[in-house]
């Protein structure tokens, strides 16, 4: 892949180019692990849609204002008046969570295949740090709509803020930006979302490529055992891997349309800080925590469920250095592939259970009601069904 | 071989007061910054709200408001007005109150309070926080404790 000729005369002519020339040829012919297939897309398409987000997240950027009396008014506008809105807002609202479930993928794959042994142990830091401030991303947007779920989503979320011990109320007062959620939290959220973390996100995908990059990727053999991969041997990153890419692109762009078309995220109703709708529910990236928050009860509940809640991140960053075993495959590491699976259905099930919590549900011709902390209880056939508040 | 001397050379005395000096700028910077960012205080200590239409409530009906920015549900009783803070200890979301139970309710993740806003069941942590009421002639003020 070159420049045009007239381009390359013009820079040839007055800079010394070779530098330029040589790394980047490296880096597109550079050869990866015979291994390396589709399962190994999930970072890219991660990426994929950050420039997604980044370019949609300008665009309604242009319509958007980040004030109590406007905002809901903004994205009502941005879907019914301004050309393509809609497209973007849905684009934008299904990206995000995408991009968490790309994350996720990459993560999960990462974990099991043992990548994030020596050397790579730095890239799985920025990895985790890449997932988490996702989240808080997608956080931070979930306010700016301004709208009934938004608004109690977000006062729900910040008030856990305020159960972590010593600094809890200081951290929630300044999240708020006062005692309760007001337009200095949505111009806080505002500030955080579109200025901080897409910089503070750049900078650190910046340097996870560098250190991808710089160690290639892991092969399955032992750690310190990995043998250079051979010309003859590996996959060129161009043109085969980048066409891999090119394919998850477009599949990405359809699957983005069609869930934009099919399954549109609604304006809902403007935020009313006297009315809580009932069932409020975090997205569903939150839902673990949030369920697992409830079976922490009594004066400390609060502080170890903030605990309980905190050990699988801390666990996640700091798993290379606790996993100190040198072998990759998943047959040869029974512990961390174990605590790996134990780690995803729990997670998993809480999920569900925070997603069916306080609703009732039918299996099989019957209809169950869920209490708060997920336990189902039969309701009687001839009872009238009740308010699932849209769930 | 020349002994190395372990008297401070000017050169490690320039180091340590340029580090003191950057610091202390830093903090120059730093701490209107930090400041800046800690929300300013709103509305006077002994705020009273009016609570509208007070005196068209039913014995058991309720009416909601905001005291400094927090919701406030005041009831009618049979023997006059009491109030107490809507925000649920748990969480944060806005209780109801149920006339016909006299009880407070969470909508988020049904907690149930008592008409004195004592936990009767569910996640609270602790009671809803009573507010002060005030009856002057037809009005009815609500402040904080």
């Amino acid at each position: 892949m070159n420049a045009p000729g007239w381009m390359q005369r013009y820079l040839n002519s007055r800079y010394n180019m070779e530098v330029a020339n040589t790394f980047v040829d490296k880096q597109m012919h550079k050869r990866l692990p015979p291994h390396t297939g589709w399962l190994h897309i999930f970072g890219s398409l991660s990426l994929l849609l950050f420039i997604s987000q980044t370019i949609t997240g300008i665009l309604l950027l242009i319509y958007y204002r980040p004030t109590p009396d406007e905002a809901h008014e903004s994205i009502k506008y941005i879907t019914t008046q301004a050309h393509f809105g809609w497209l973007y807002r849905q684009v934008h609202a299904w990206g995000a969570t995408l991009m968490i479930l790309g994350l996720t993928l990459h993560m999960i794959r990462t974990y099991f295949m043992g990548s994030y042994k020596k050397p790579r142990e730095l890239t799985w830091i920025t990895g985790v740090m890449i997932f988490v401030l996702t989240t808080v991303f997608g956080f931070t947007g979930y306010l700016l709509p301004w709208n009934q779920i938004a608004f109690w989503a977000t006062t729900v979320g910040t008030e856990s803020a305020a159960k972590v011990p010593y600094i809890g109320g200081w951290l929630q007062y300044s999240l708020r930006g006062g005692d309760a959620v007001t337009g200095e939290t949505l111009s806080r959220f505002f500030v955080v979302h579109v200025i901080i973390l897409p910089w503070v996100l750049t900078g650190l995908i910046a340097v996870h490529l560098f250190l991808m990059r710089a160690t290639n990727l892991a092969t399955m053999e032992r750690v310190g055992e990995e043998k250079k991969t051979p010309e003859e041997c590996g996959i060129p990153f161009f043109p085969v891997h980048v066409a891999k890419e090119g394919v998850i692109a477009v599949l990405l762009i359809a699957v983005l349309v069609t869930l934009s078309v099919l399954s549109p995220w609604e304006i809902g109703l403007p935020a009313d800080p006297l009315n809580t709708p009932p069932h409020i529910k975090p997205e569903w990236y939150f839902l673990p925590s949030y369920q697992l928050l409830k079976y922490f009860q009594g004066p400390y509940g609060a502080f170890m469920g903030i605990i309980a809640c905190s050990v699988p991140f801390g666990l996640l960053l700091l798993w290379p250095m606790l996993d100190r075993g040198k072998e990759r495959h998943p047959r040869k590491r029974p512990l961390a592939v174990g605590l790996g699976l134990i780690g995803l259905i729990g997670a998993l099930s809480l999920g569900y259970l925070g997603h069916v919590s306080g609703l009732e549900k039918s299996y099989f011709g019957a209809r169950y009601h869920f209490s708060e902390k997920g336990w189902p209880t039969r309701v009687a056939d001839d009872a009238p069904p009740a308010d699932n508040g849209g769930h | 071989m020349k002994e190395q001397s372990t008297d401070p050379t000017r050169r490690g005395f320039l180091d340590v007061f340029i580090g003191i000096c950057s610091a202390i700028m830093g903090a120059f910077v730093a701490i209107p910054g930090l400041m800046y960012l800690w929300p300013a205080a709103k509305g006077g200590a002994g705020e009273e709200v009016e609570v509208k239409g007070a005196k068209n409530l039913s014995a058991g009906e309720s009416n909601i408001l905001q005291v400094k920015g927090k919701a406030v549900l005041v009831v009618r009783t049979n023997s006059g007005f009491e109030a107490y803070s809507a925000i649920c200890p748990h969480l944060g979301c806005l209780v109801k109150w149920e006339g016909v139970k006299r009880e407070f309710l969470c909508p988020c993740h049904a907690a149930v309070f008592d008409s004195k806003g004592q936990v009767l069941s569910g996640p609270s942590p602790g009671p809803l926080s009573p507010y002060k009421v005030k009856e002057v002639g037809e009005k009815v003020f609500v402040s904080a404790v």
